[in-house]
């Protein structure tokens, strides 16, 4: 289990989230235990002659797609190639003809095996039996012959994909591998740029084959596509997976004459590098960065399509006014989250140890509520909000608004020093953002300012995740890259980053 | 002599193993042609050559005279990706894939405009769907008519063909229409006004827009059966926006007809202020008794990505009071969103109108919505749970 303890840890680490829902994932196992009761078929160990097919095939007479569902088995139970054979020619000897769906199951039976000489009479079968194919047959032809001599015929499918829909990942990743194995790398390059043109994420098995392709070239135009791919994967924040990480690495070694080392490791706290001793990128964002994310928090977060499903003018007004007559804040508190912590203990008294906590290290603190915590009942006792009162600054909205955007706001006004504290993964106001540019600089933005509160016992403990200082994210000074990768054992969910990085240095 | 394969133990049915312990001899490979259906399938080929050879002629004429024409040469191009798309629309048929068998140009148009590959399918998939339900309807209106014939038939044969002796003429669904029109315009001077709030077009897709159309067109046909109908008003209803030629596409001529106040002003504008109130789930008050004074408003809205608050922001916009059913109240809710079809709210409140009782309005919220009413006893905990509950959002 020692996957699931990096160290530090944190909301976003890799992991985070399916360790919470750890003990849930017991319940849910043990309830979906029992296995399906679904029927299966299981194909014929020999081959069996038109009569024996026959047969069966009447047994069977009721059951949907029979011959498709029998190939469809052969291809999960890896039968000998005869066996399906034998069952083409049954059907052939009964209706004289055999439809294409079962010419494309059997298509992808010979693609699973690689028989590449019954690929071939399969297509040519296609070729003159139809004008044109389907996305299916396409794909698995394109896959099929791209190992073979009659690769570029693969090109051709490729092409007349393209006249009706986008090509999948697949469809490209394999034409780029039929390219690459037969060395062409300029076309290889090119259809990788016009994948990202039309907007279709690469797979990594596919940049993986570009990497190993370059290990065994030394090619210096090669050297700069395959650079230009780590950029890419810096930009659109992708994590390499453990099988890619290792062909960088291997990659960069073996550039003759600059003497690369690769190291796998964990980050400290602080962003050093245990491996090179380099800190990482700050966390920070750039001043131009933290002016576009604030307006778009105010134009897209706040404002929206309509400003009066959140809050109204009058309120904002009244915020904005009230913020700006403050001098910067410290710390930004979403009380309502805070005071929620710890189901058995008071509510009140929750935010105020926590507040007070707080205010120890940091002097200027605001709390943002709602107004029904006024009303001074069993949960929001009065003398407990007025202690509060008198070490932190108060806002309450409408008890009908929402006071996520309100944090957001006051948070990234104080400036860049400025932290706020609340659990929430923040996510439905990071889907607010309308481009994913932005969204990536929340995000980012989150990480460097979010504080969270890991344990609370009333009166004795309290204890903030600590925020990291580095950013997560594929970057180079030139003689070092980092390169965070996902472990093939720890499951990400898609707010986490990773927690394991190589380390690349020029010696 | 055959083997009990391992693999064989893991599968449940074994019809199969039938087969292993009879007469498959172990030359029997030998006997099988496994590559006979090649043959067959090139061999089929030609014959469809010589009539292909021919047909690749004529066309080739046929494109030689539109080459001619150089205005025909750019149509061609886009035909060109127009036969294109059917044909691999007529090939996913072929492998099985749920598209439909015949599609329009208009259709075709709107598929190409889809602008992702998942669109294009979902939209195919819409489309085979509706074919589908096209035909079943067909065949079993074809089955009616056929057994109506045959009853005709046999009552001609037995005889009693006769007119029957009877004090009231066949009460024709005309007349019962008539009934309706008289109760709907009388509602439409001494009903209580209900408003239905469209002003709602930039916040839907057209498919949505479509289903608004629908539940409406319902809606007022609910209405209009009722003992003691609403005088509903379309309030905000702009000449020639997308509902509005959404509504007179679908009830053609009868549109001018129908008892019903349209209007392009706003609700604020003809009613005062202190007695509307707007009815939308998202909003923090319980509608606990229907208020005969009160004019209610529902928004034209279907809503299938969820934006929330988009009924609720107008209200507060515009400074009125709302509502929302007493649905966790009485209900014992257990999946699905609480905003309910537009003609299900009408026969609501119809209900409650006439009646006052929620549990006989609430038999209209859809069943697999709640597992059941509340009774009293477990009511009281659980309001006072939805009330911590509150406490703590």
């Amino acid at each position: 289990n020692g996957y699931y303890s990096p160290l530090p840890f944190n909301l976003f680490a890799a992991g985070a989230s399916k360790k919470r829902s750890a003990s849930a994932e017991v319940l849910k196992d043990a309830e979906y235990s029992v296995t399906s009761g679904r029927e299966t078929l299981c194909p014929p160990e020999k081959p069996l002659t038109v009569e024996e097919w026959k047969k069966l095939m009447d047994e069977f007479a009721d059951y949907y797609k029979f011959e498709e569902a029998m190939l469809m088995q052969m291809v999960t139970h890896k039968s000998h190639i005869d066996v399906a054979k034998s069952l083409l020619a049954a059907v052939a000897n009964r209706d004289g003809n055999i439809p294409y769906n079962l010419l494309v199951m059997y298509l992808s039976f010979c693609v699973s095996q690689n028989e590449i000489e019954e690929i071939y009479d399969v297509y040519d079968i296609m070729k003159a039996r139809f004008k044109t194919l389907e996305t299916t047959a396409y794909g698995l032809l394109i896959k099929g012959l791209s190992g073979t001599e009659r690769w570029r015929e693969g090109l051709k499918l490729l092409e007349e994909i393209k006249k009706v829909i986008t090509p999948s990942k697949a469809n490209y990743g394999d034409c780029i591998r039929g390219a690459i194995v037969n060395q062409e790398i300029n076309l290889a390059s090119q259809l990788f740029r016009e994948m990202l043109a039309n907007n279709v994420m690469p797979d990594l098995s596919t940049i993986q084959t570009l990497f190993d392709t370059g290990r065994t070239m030394k090619d210096d135009h090669m050297k700069t596509e395959l650079i230009h791919i780590l950029f890419y994967l810096r930009d659109y924040q992708v994590y390499p997976g453990e099988a890619l990480m290792q062909s960088i690495k291997q990659w960069f070694e073996s550039i003759p004459g600059e003497n690369w080392k690769g190291s796998l490791t964990t980050m400290k706290k602080s962003g050093r590098c245990p491996s090179c001793n380099q800190f990482l990128e700050s966390i920070n964002l750039s001043p131009g960065e933290y002016s576009t994310l604030k307006e778009k928090i105010i134009k897209d977060v706040i404002q929206g399509p309509d400003i009066f499903r959140k809050t109204t003018p009058q309120e904002l007004e009244e915020f904005q006014a009230f913020v700006n007559q403050q001098p910067p804040y410290d710390i930004v508190v979403d009380g309502l989250n805070v005071a929620n912590f710890n189901n058995r203990s008071n509510r009140s008294q929750t935010l105020r140890d926590v507040v007070t906590y707080l205010a120890q290290q940091k002097p200027r603190i605001l709390v943002l509520g709602r107004k029904h915590m006024l009303n001074g009942t069993q949960q929001w006792k009065r003398n407990n909000m007025a202690a509060i009162q008198k070490i932190a600054d108060f806002f309450f909205t409408e008890d009908i608004s929402e006071d996520d955007p309100f944090l957001l706001y006051a948070t990234l006004h104080s400036g860049n020093h400025c932290r706020f504290v609340t659990g929430d993964l923040l996510r439905d106001h990071k889907a607010c953002l309308s481009d994913s540019h932005t969204q990536r600089l929340f995000f980012k933005w989150q990480r460097g300012h979010q504080m969270v509160l890991s344990r609370y016992r009333p009166e004795k403990i309290i204890k903030f995740e600590p925020v990291l200082e580095y950013d997560t994210i594929v970057q180079t000074t030139g003689n070092t890259w980092h390169i965070p990768y996902d472990d093939n054992f720890l499951e990400r969910a898609s707010y986490e980053v990773p927690i394991r990085w190589l380390c690349l240095q020029q010696k | 002599s055959l083997m009990m394969p391992s693999k064989a133990i893991s599968c449940r049915t074994f019809v199969l193993s039938t087969w292993w312990n009879k007469n498959t001899s172990p030359d029997a490979t030998e006997k099988i042609d496994l590559d006979g259906w090649k043959q067959v399938m090139r061999s089929g080929l030609q014959e469809d050559a010589h009539k292909g050879a021919l047909e690749t002629e004529e066309d080739n004429k046929r494109s030689l005279e539109t080459k001619e024409d150089s205005k025909r040469a750019l149509e061609t191009e886009e035909d060109s990706h127009v036969a294109a798309t059917r044909e691999l629309i007529e090939m996913w048929r072929l492998l099985g894939k749920n598209v439909p068998e015949n599609i329009s140009e208009e259709q075709l148009k709107n598929l190409m405009e889809c602008p992702t590959n998942s669109s294009k399918k979902k939209y195919l998939h819409f489309l085979a769907v509706k074919e589908c339900v096209k035909k079943a309807e067909k065949i079993k209106q074809e089955k009616k008519r056929e057994a109506k014939k045959e009853r005709m038939e046999n009552a001609k044969e037995n005889g009693d063909y006769e007119l029957p002796n009877t004090f009231l003429m066949k009460f024709w669904t005309k007349s019962e229409d008539n009934v309706y029109n008289w109760r709907a315009a009388q509602s439409m001077i001494f009903g209580q006004p209900l408003v239905f709030d469209m002003d709602y077009d930039a916040c839907m897709t057209y498919t949505e827009l479509k289903n608004a159309v629908k539940q409406l067109q319902e809606s007022e046909g609910v209405n209009r059966r009722a003992t003691d109908p609403f005088h509903l008003h379309y309030c905000s209803l702009k000449e020639d926006s997308p509902f509005h030629k959404e509504l007179i596409k679908h009830y053609g001529e009868a549109w001018d007809k129908l008892f019903v106040t349209v209007t392009e002003k706003s609700h604020v504008e003809i009613f005062p202020r202190d007695q509307l109130v707007y009815l939308t789930a998202d909003s923090p008050n319980v509608m606990k008794t229907f208020d005969h004074n009160k004019i209610y408003i529902i928004g034209s809205l279907v809503d299938k990505s969820i934006q929330k608050g988009v009924s609720l922001g107008r209200a507060k916009r515009l400074g009125l009071a709302t509502a929302r059913l007493p649905l966790d109240l009485y209900l014992q809710w257990e999946l699905g969103s609480k905003n309910l079809t537009l003609n299900q709210m009408l026969c609501i409140l119809l209900t409650i109108k006439d009646t006052g009782n929620w549990a006989e309005a609430l038999q209209f919220v859809p069943k697999r919505k709640h597992a059941g009413f509340v009774d009293t006893m477990s009511h009281e905990i659980n309001t006072r749970r939805k009330a911590k509950m509150y406490e703590r959002l």
